[in-house]
């Protein structure tokens, strides 16, 4: 068979005629290979899989696989897809405004279990991306369907002021061969060695580069200043999660913290004082939670304020390469559900 | 055998319902004003201003003041009956961020097609989200009041200037320039 680049590239055109593209070219959807998505689920075509009540819209089974095939997913990926997509349902955030919100959350999807290796999943250096073609594209489907099925285009009912570097593209595998604490699906609710997936909502994301000290205290105070900074704290209180590179996650490991000693650490350790606040115009906290410049602090005052409120605030995560001491603090946009969804077996 | 390529968005909006503005519009004389606020800073404040201004100047008997307390969701069916079922006439917002602009107008074309008269105030930042939301609602064109972006940082004072700068749209959308 001699492949047609100029059909393909005139079927491409057509779908960003239509306004169906993410800015990428997509892969033009046709019958047969959708129904190979389909023959990956038990579920029916029909079943309605999310509802969007601002814009009055329900995404199905077959709708999500159409867009997972836009996105570039390969068929045996349609599982995770609709596993990642059903975990952003639980989060209160992505029900909420948050597709709409001027913030731009990405989504942070996190694939657990042995999928991961069966799929090829990246788990390990560059987990960020990109590269790798289930990465990419299970985050890129989610994208397609809040966009097509949702109608949530950008500049009109999605108002992102600025957006974020990531979003639709950030799917990691968790690289649990080289974390010292179980799955993060395992301390979502699932039995060891599922198959499962978790979301969340991001901000943004920034690094901490810390190669110089085996001491673990210090590393943990090094994430804790990253994480209090003003800049993310609109209400009372923020979330903020950890995604370790191996090196920082055995160090802390090695020295006895388990992923709960870590949460309750972060939780102590991470704020501001009171007059730091008040010099960033957020010291004072309204009836609607929402934090504004009181000015009525005292410029001295020293009273310490935590920022977590508690473990939930605080997902724990292990990926990336062993290559250097670096790990990403993720901001939550909203509380994470703390749930993981399992990815449903191939019939 | 060609293949067609599918449609991934399940096919045009809804505008299932069809146009529906409220008619007659409201006679403000003697009308309960309902003051549906979202939570956004500054909303309260503003509405509660509109409200005292209706009252004082268009002789509006008085005001029910309600709270939808998640800015980005349809008001609930409960509030928006006992709102409805005791105002002649209702002033929404602020709607000065990306879901809570579209919310506040899906809320005024809800109030509408319940036969009350809604006057929505989105910040101009919004105007885009709000048109496309009424179209979306199936009420393509449904005139709400701007107010210039940003609300959430100015002072009582201020809040109090600009929802006086506010009030002749909002008597324009309640009562159609009537009064």
């Amino acid at each position: 068979m001699t492949l047609d680049p100029d059909n393909a590239q005139a079927a491409i055109e057509y779908c960003y005629d239509q306004g169906w593209s993410d800015g990428l070219p997509v892969v033009p959807a046709s019958r047969p290979l959708v129904d190979a998505f389909l023959a990956q689920t038990r579920r029916s075509p029909k079943e309605v899989i999310g509802r969007n009540k601002q814009v009055d819209r329900e995404c199905t089974v077959e709708l999500a696989a159409i867009n997972a095939a836009m996105a570039g997913c390969r068929p045996e990926y349609f599982p995770v897809v609709l596993a990642a997509w059903e975990a952003l349902m639980r989060d209160r955030a992505a029900g909420g405004g948050g597709w709409q919100s001027t913030s731009g959350p990405a989504p942070l999807i996190v694939v657990n279990g042995p999928v991961r290796t069966r799929l090829g999943f990246n788990c390990g250096g560059g987990v960020f991306g990109p590269g790798y073609r289930p990465n990419a594209t299970v985050a890129r489907a989610i994208g397609l369907i809040v966009r097509n099925v949702y109608g949530i285009l950008p500049g009109v009912l999605e108002q992102a002021t600025q957006g974020l570097p990531g979003r639709w593209s950030i799917c990691l595998g968790e690289n649990e061969e080289e974390s010292p604490w179980p799955p993060l699906a395992v301390a979502a609710g699932q039995p060891e060695g599922t198959s499962a997936v978790s979301a969340m909502l991001l901000r943004t994301c920034e690094f901490v580069d810390n190669r110089h000290t085996q001491d673990p205290e210090q590393v943990l105070w090094d994430i804790a200043d990253t994480i209090s900074r003003t800049g993310s704290l609109i209400f009372r209180d923020t979330s903020a999660g950890v995604v370790f590179g191996p090196e920082h996650a055995q160090l802390l490991g090695k020295s006895g913290f388990s992923r709960e000693d870590v949460q309750a650490w972060l939780v102590e350790h991470c704020g501001r004082t009171r007059a730091q606040l008040r010099r960033a115009g957020k010291d004072g906290v309204g009836e609607n939670g929402v934090r504004f410049a009181d000015g009525t602090t005292d410029p001295d005052d020293e009273t310490f304020e935590p920022i977590l409120p508690s473990p939930q605030h605080v997902p724990v995560m292990v990926a990336g390469s062993r290559n250097a001491a670096m790990s990403m603090v993720v901001r939550v946009f909203g509380l994470w559900s703390g749930q993981a969804v399992p990815v449903e077996g191939v019939r | 055998m060609v293949n067609a390529i599918l449609d991934p968005t399940g096919g045009a909006a809804g505008a299932r319902l069809g146009v529906a503005l409220a008619s007659p519009r409201a006679r403000l004389e003697g009308a309960t004003i309902g003051l549906l606020e979202n939570t956004k800073h500054n909303a309260a404040l503003f509405l509660e201003e509109l409200g005292r201004l209706l009252v004082d100047r268009y002789g509006a008997a008085g005001v029910l003041a309600r709270t939808k307390r998640a800015f980005a969701l349809p008001v609930p069916d409960e509030l928006l009956e006992e709102i409805a079922g005791s105002c002649q006439a209702v002033v929404i917002g602020v709607g000065d961020c990306g879901s809570c602009s579209g919310s506040a107008v899906a809320d005024g074309v809800a109030f509408e097609r319940r036969g009350i008269p809604a006057a929505v105030i989105c910040t101009d930042a919004f105007a885009v989200t709000a048109d496309a939301m009424a179209a979306l609602r199936g009420a393509p064109g449904y005139r709400y009041a701007t107010t210039a972006h940003p609300v959430a940082v100015l002072t009582p004072d201020e809040v109090r200037k600009r929802a006086e700068e506010t009030l002749p749209q909002v008597v324009e959308i309640l009562a159609g320039g009537q009064g």
